[in-house]
């Protein structure tokens, strides 16, 4: 059986919520998704609505009576309050309010998008080049933060229900989502007075920076001279294996800050490493760091990912069949490893009008 | 009465991948025992920024937004005698949670098995950058790691540019969030059908999920700022030095507004961007939002800290705490009707030993003072 087996759930998508209904879904929940009014790119509905019953909004009335029966709701209100759900789920129903700031706030009612919520969260003000704009994670992350936290609240408030027996409502703020993901700049800012800036792919703590992409003879991988002797030693040990230590050899990592050392001997030393890296291939690095404890990781392009052993191993990729076109993509699966899971269904429904629907999120 | 009251968590985590998602459990309630070490103090306790002397380990303003609301307990993991006061903390628990190496558990004898056998109904939890299976399980990693194995790292900057790494540990904050998820959706297993399980969450795999719909578009390409799917966005500068706003608009309406707002003709990027220079950023935000386009000032880790919505919704809390005085610690991003979350201050190392041990698991006063004394629970 699967962990949320039983438990039914309505979601009324506007991005915010779509990771959430579905991570919900991918735990055994029967999840029904109301679509929003303009359709979605085919690669968002295939990530995040494969497993769920899929509803076109055709009838505020069909959908308020599902809310009324459902454990549980998640109500996307990023284009507004679309069916006045809070006026009709029941009081066993655990609904969440998922709109884009506070609904009391100075921002209350502001029109957003995934970008703009990344704006405002302070992580874009570090991402990126010194000398070049701003720039966003990959994909639609202050959606996804937000999805995550809508599956939380849900899930506390059903371990509340059975304590209680009752239902709640949350108001759920994704500025405030994606802002929580930002774990640095503001505690930065009020401990020290320092304000954050973009440093590209450099490391920077204390006095100095060391680089954190590295190419090597077939791509890139990521490392850095950090405060941790025994990574150190570990590469270090490598090298002299393979005769291209140098001086490195004879440094005692454990009495060394690097944060404290002079940009230009990390510049020096930063040299021999590279030239290192640069002989050899992603593989034998990655293997390497592997066996020896280094903290070195390959950057995997998506290809890699898919194509990954240890992924495979692992079952994330899954194949998700489109019902509506018989095609079938290769999507994230499994969202941890647990043994007690059934898989769920592995399809991307045909949409059917909400005023047609029978059955589904239904206690 | 708070959404997880009566809720026990034995927290053997550290650091951030385990200890964000406790917090997360015990800022709505449960009560969180983290167990600690003098003599392998969680490096969080060393993390900047710090309150005064950074070798003051109940100073580090990083550990204590990290970990507020939870007790703190000192054991010595590599003591029998402490680790038999670990599982008399696993016997009243309902999860335990570890981010340890893989076999580390094992090793100190407080493995999975093991702890079924002192509670058959227990839920282990453990996040790791790999996982516990699979070829890399083991893999020694740090935050960043599940950003280049998962495909992120590759996929972020500019689109001719080097792969770009997230500017703070990212696998640190998306895998924890799946950990609290995934001990949430075991509590209701267990509910359902008595049984305790073994939950492992990757670091890596949370990172492929948040970026599913690319994975779901073949090719998977690099996009930078842009998105296809929009007919405008992008980050655009505005007055002052430095200064940036980001706009989209997704319907040929919101297009015609963004015209009319910027008086333009054109919405090409270089015809926007010459508009807003002429704005400041928070102006700009107004005068967008009033018509009705989704736009957002960036912000700075200063104007985050100070911005009005998040103080107007509490999204800080000032936590009176014994080293850093009052100071702001994050809450959660929701607000429940009936059931209110309860941000309390982290805890000094071992402050919470006197209350766990005598008062809360009935061992001998005495007894625990000698085991402190000898090292064991310290």
């Amino acid at each position: 059986m699967s962990m949320l087996a039983g438990v039914t759930v309505l979601e009324i998508s506007d991005g915010l919520t779509d990771f959430g209904g579905r991570m919900l879904a991918e735990l055994g929940a029967d999840v029904t998704v109301v679509l929003p009014e303009h359709a979605q790119e085919k690669s968002r509905e295939r990530a995040w609505h494969h497993g769920k019953t899929r509803l076109l909004p055709d009838s505020a009335e069909a959908i308020r009576s599902l809310a009324a029966k459902a454990d549980i709701v998640l109500d996307g209100h990023r284009n507004g309050d679309r069916f006045d759900l809070a006026s009709a789920v029941s009081p066993t129903t655990i609904h969440i309010k998922v709109a884009p700031f506070s609904a009391a706030g100075p921002y209350a009612g502001r029109p957003t998008s995934d970008l703009t919520l990344f704006a405002l969260s302070g992580l874009m003000h570090v991402t990126g080049e010194p000398d070049g704009p701003p720039t966003k994670f990959p994909g639609q992350q202050a959606y996804a933060l937000t999805g995550i936290q809508a599956a939380t609240a849900a899930l506390m408030a059903l371990y509340a229900r059975r304590r209680s027996g009752n239902g709640q409502t949350a108001d759920l703020s994704a500025f405030q989502s994606a802002t929580l993901a930002n774990y640095r700049e503001a505690v930065m800012y009020e401990w020290t007075g320092r304000i954050g800036r973009r440093q590209g792919n450099m490391l920077v703590r204390g006095k100095s920076g060391v680089r954190q992409i590295w190419p090597c003879r077939d791509g890139y991988v990521t490392w850095s001279m950090i405060d941790n002797p025994s990574m150190m030693h570990a590469v270090v040990e490598v090298m002299i294996e393979q005769d291209a230590a140098g001086e490195l050899a004879d440094i005692d990592w454990g009495s060394i800050l690097v944060a404290e050392t002079a940009q230009e001997t990390i510049e020096h030393w930063q040299s021999i490493f590279g030239a290192f890296f640069i002989q050899h291939g992603r593989d034998q690095l990655g293997q390497w760091s592997l066996e020896r404890g280094w903290g070195l990781s390959v950057i995997m392009a998506p290809d890699d990912v898919r194509s990954s052993d240890h992924l495979k191993a692992r079952g994330l990729f899954v194949m998700v069949t489109d019902e509506a076109t018989g095609e079938k993509v290769n999507v994230p699966g499994p969202l941890f490893h647990s043994a007690v899971m059934d898989a769920p269904r592995r399809t991307l429904s045909v949409p059917v009008a909400a005023s047609a629907h029978r059955g589904g999120a239904e206690r | 009465m708070s959404a997880l009251a009566g809720l026990k968590i034995a927290d053997f985590s550290w650091v951030g991948a385990g200890p964000r998602s406790t917090k997360d459990l015990a800022d709505n309630g449960a009560t969180v025992i983290k167990i600690e070490s003098r003599r392998r103090l969680d490096l969080g306790r060393m993390s900047p920024p710090f309150a005064g002397d950074p070798k003051d380990f109940n100073g580090s303003a990083f550990f204590a937004q990290t970990n507020t609301s939870k007790k703190s307990v000192t054991i010595n993991l590599s003591d029998p005698r402490g680790i038999e006061v670990a599982k008399k903390l696993v016997a009243w628990a309902d999860v335990v949670v570890e981010n340890f190496g893989p076999g580390f558990m094992d090793r100190i004898g407080l493995g999975y098995s093991t702890l079924k056998e002192i509670k058959p109904d227990i839920i282990l939890a453990s996040v790791s950058v790999a996982g516990k299976t699979g070829p890399m399980a083991g893999f020694r990693g740090y935050g960043n790691s599940a950003a280049a194995h998962s495909g992120h790292a590759w996929l972020s900057g500019a689109t001719d540019g080097d792969p770009h790494m997230p500017p703070l540990a990212y696998g640190d904050v998306v895998a924890p969030m799946f950990l609290t998820v995934a001990i949430l959706a075991a509590l209701e297993h267990r509910a359902q059908t008595g049984e305790g399980q073994h939950l492992d969450v990757s670091q890596i795999e949370p990172m492929v999920h948040v970026i599913a719909d690319l994975y779901a578009s073949e090719p998977t390409e690099k996009m930078g700022n842009a998105d296809p799917s929009f007919i405008v966005h992008g980050v655009y500068p505005t007055s002052g030095d430095g200064q940036w706003i980001a706009i989209t608009a997704e319907t040929e309406a919101e297009a015609a507004a963004l015209k009319a707002a910027l008086n333009i003709t054109s919405i090409d990027d270089a015809t926007i961007a010459t508009a807003t220079r002429q704005h400041d950023k928070f102006v700009m935000f107004d005068l967008l939002s009033a018509a009705g386009i989704p736009a957002g000032p960036v912000l700075d880790g200063k104007e985050v800290a100070e911005n009005p919505e998040l103080l107007a919704a509490g999204h800080f809390t000032k936590a009176d705490h014994p080293v850093l005085g009052k100071s702001s610690m994050p809450t959660p991003p929701y607000r429940f009707s009936d059931t209110k979350n309860a941000v309390t201050a982290a805890p000094l190392l071992g402050q919470h030993n006197r209350e766990v041990f005598v008062d809360m698991l009935g061992l001998d006063p005495d007894h625990i003072d000698t085991l402190i004394a000898e090292g064991s629970l310290a």
